[in-house]
């Protein structure tokens, strides 16, 4: 597990987790990464952090985005302690 | 043995847990069950007393020696724990909402799998054949789509990479 910071100050900001799965973890070389992110930021925010962190391994992988386990569509504003996780396509059965 | 009610009652949803890896989830009393189990799957049994029921569909999906053309010695399955679990249950209650069907039972096996073994185990129960096979192709095309369990390739060298699968 790894942590970053992303913000300059502690005031405004919030926790997030980050859950990392398949193509995410094999980019990212983590099964699970704690940030520190601005009040305010949103899905596509991190989305775009996440995919500039996976130098290019990313690029041709679509990701949908849960938010504290459930499926979100639109971008959406993330909340301290929120739990997100960007799934690639799955592939049960 | 009593065989569950064919009528669905609102009223009897229960939720069990059996362990941390797997759970087990039976909702609307008995009519959809959905195993996430870490060791080989237990087919469901089969019943003579479904009197009601003129079709019992089985799908088992097995591990295939091979990927996009290439050697694997078997496949590592992963999920999202607790989404993983959630979807799969809602999958199944649109099932049974979207077609005429009786019961669902589903399992599916996380961790590692070896070439042949049976990864997904889905049994309906329906009246009719007709509406059982629909409603299997769907459950699946479904879980294909949304369920987040990913797989891994594990190659003759023993190296571990993400699948790339997507049938």
């Amino acid at each position: 597990m790894i942590s970053l910071c992303l913000c300059d100050s502690v005031v405004n900001i919030m926790k997030i987790k980050i859950k990392c799965f398949s193509q995410v973890k094999y980019a990212l070389g983590e099964n699970e990464i704690k940030l520190d992110l601005e009040n305010g930021s949103t899905t596509y925010d991190l989305e775009k952090l996440i995919r500039e962190k996976a130098n290019g391994q990313l690029d041709d992988v679509s990701l949908r985005v849960a938010v504290n386990q459930q499926y979100v569509k639109d971008e959406s504003e993330l909340k301290d302690g929120d739990e997100v996780a960007f799934i690639p396509p799955v592939q049960g059965g | 043995m009593k065989w569950p009610s064919f009528h669905r009652s609102k009223g009897d949803n229960k939720i069990e847990s059996k362990n941390l890896l797997g759970a087990l989830a039976t909702l609307r009393s008995n009519m959809i069950k959905i195993e996430i189990v870490n060791g080989p799957i237990t087919p469901f049994p089969s019943n003579d007393d479904r009197n009601q029921d003129g079709a019992e569909l089985v799908f088992n999906g097995r591990v295939r020696d091979t990927e996009h053309g290439k050697q694997i010695t078997a496949i590592e399955y992963e999920q999202y724990e607790g989404m993983a679990q959630a979807e799969l249950s809602k999958l199944a209650e649109e099932t049974c909402r979207k077609f005429p069907i009786h019961d669902l039972f589903c399992q599916h096996r996380m961790g590692k799998v070896g070439i042949g073994e049976t990864s997904l185990h889905v049994s309906i129960w329906s009246k009719h054949r007709k509406e059982a096979i629909e409603a299997m192709d769907w459950f699946i095309f479904e879980l294909k789509k949304r369920v987040p369990i990913w797989k891994w390739a594990i190659l003759p060298d023993g190296t571990k990479v993400p699948s790339e699968c997507a049938h």
